[in-house]
């Protein structure tokens, strides 16, 4: 066993025979980038300080909120009441646990105009996010530079989580050829979500993460792993051979569709409305009757053929039929952005 | 004894809230037919111009069908069929 002072809060990682001291000199040596500290991130971002990466750069464009703390293991009532963002909290907390890495918040919304940036540094990338849209943007930014990255996403008591080696395994695409559409699956805000399903899959991220910079990726795990610790379902699901199977145009024919802008959605501020437009690039259908379930436990939601209305956190949402969003009570693009992955989804 | 379908939280509103319903039928797309007739309103939610929404995987004994026969792959008394939309949150 080393002696290196520097190693020994490692000690009991070092004992394990999967990391050895070889494999922390190579953790500590490691660059990642983060998307997203929410539940998932912050559960993340923990591990991988504890664990010894040499730099974690975190990236989250939202505020903290009471109502995160039920599940957001890095904040607690002071960070609310500073009202600090959710990457400078996260750093500052991660600072106290482990000051020997270099952690790196960045306070912004993560686009395609900057993620390839925000990425280009990292030997891998971790899924911290909310929504599909940042999701596909990883993922191409991972198969375009050949960066691995592992998706984790919860929601209600279920959640899953799979590793994308680009070169090797299926991508996102391969596996989910679409996302949702608005209003369609349901969000943490409308289902609602339990703290213990979030630690899972985050840990589950991580313990992967850990492989991938120790450089076993003999270990890596190739399925699509489910869990519903509510109704007791764990399922492997078997997704290697979706690779070269499905025409899948991001790993396949390298076509970087969200990076390019044909997806996803684009934001514009009414100007003396005191109100953002969020709208989507190629428009999808909305099934109101579907949308206006998931939104009633937040009060009143009213709509007819041509558009829903709903209040949510003082501001008012007026959605059309091809997705499009007013969101009146904000000039934030970066804040309307938020309440419509939180409220709608994409 | 008969193929169990396994339905997703979100979709369970159009099941009367059952995670597991049993149906008989020699494939896939028969055996989503047959939860169709017992519960219409979900066929809906799983497809689009009869196809699958692209969100939404299905798989036989953990098995997904894109590899197999699709909607045409077999199945027999006692499989397992999951429904499994993508999960966005986090």
């Amino acid at each position: 066993m080393s002696t290196d002072p520097a190693l020994e809060r490692y000690s009991r990682q070092m004992r394990f025979p999967g990391i050895l001291e070889e494999g922390q000199r190579r953790l500590l040596r490691s660059r990642v980038t983060l998307c997203g500290c929410g539940a998932l991130g912050t559960v993340l971002a923990n591990a991988l300080v504890r664990a010894g990466v040499g730099f974690l750069r975190i990236i989250d464009r939202d505020f903290i909120e009471t109502n995160n703390l039920q599940r957001q293991v890095l904040f607690d009532e002071r960070d609310v009441a500073d009202n600090l963002p959710k990457a400078e909290a996260a750093a500052r907390k991660l600072a106290a646990i482990n000051s020997s890495v270099h952690v790196e918040p960045v306070v912004t919304d993560i686009d395609r105009t900057n993620i390839e940036e925000l990425c280009r540094d990292a030997d891998m990338i971790l899924d911290g996010t909310d929504n599909f849209e940042v999701r596909y943007l990883i993922n191409d930014v991972a198969v375009k530079h050949g960066k691995p990255w592992v998706y984790g996403g919860c929601i209600g008591s279920h959640g899953q989580t799979m590793t994308i080696i680009p070169g090797e395994t299926p991508c996102l695409r391969c596996v989910f050829e679409a996302a949702p559409n608005p209003g369609e699956a349901g969000t943490c805000e409308t289902a609602g979500v339990l703290g213990p399903i979030v630690n899972i899959i985050a840990s589950y991220q991580a313990v992967e993460a850990l492989k991938i910079l120790t450089g076993r990726h003999d270990k890596i795990n190739r399925d699509l792993l489910y869990f519903d610790v509510w109704d007791n379902i764990q399922r492997r699901i078997k997704v290697a051979p979706l690779r070269g199977k499905v025409d899948c145009p991001c790993c396949q024919r390298r076509r970087f569709e969200w990076l390019a802008g044909e997806h996803g959605t684009q934001t514009t501020s009414l100007c003396g409305r005191n109100a953002v437009q969020v709208s989507h690039r190629r428009p999808t259908l909305l099934n109101f009757e579907e949308m206006a379930r998931h939104l009633e436990v937040h009060g009143q939601v009213s709509y007819n053929r041509f558009l829903l209305k709903f209040h949510a956190e003082n501001c008012e949402f007026t959605v059309f039929p091809d997705g499009r969003a007013i969101i009146k009570g904000t000039n934030d693009v970066d804040k309307a952005r938020t309440l419509y992955a939180k409220y709608i989804g994409h | 004894m008969p193929i169990r379908i396994h339905i997703p939280t979100p979709l369970r509103q159009h099941t009367d809230g059952q995670a597991v319903v049993e149906v008989s039928g020699t494939s896939v797309q028969a055996a989503l037919d047959a939860l169709g007739q017992k519960y219409p309103a979900i066929t809906q939610r799983l497809f689009d111009n009869g196809q699958v929404r692209r969100f939404i995987n299905l798989y036989v004994n953990d098995e997904d069908i894109r590899y197999l026969d699709n909607l045409a792959t077999p199945v027999k008394d006692g499989d397992e069929l999951s429904i499994i939309p993508a999960v966005a949150g986090g």
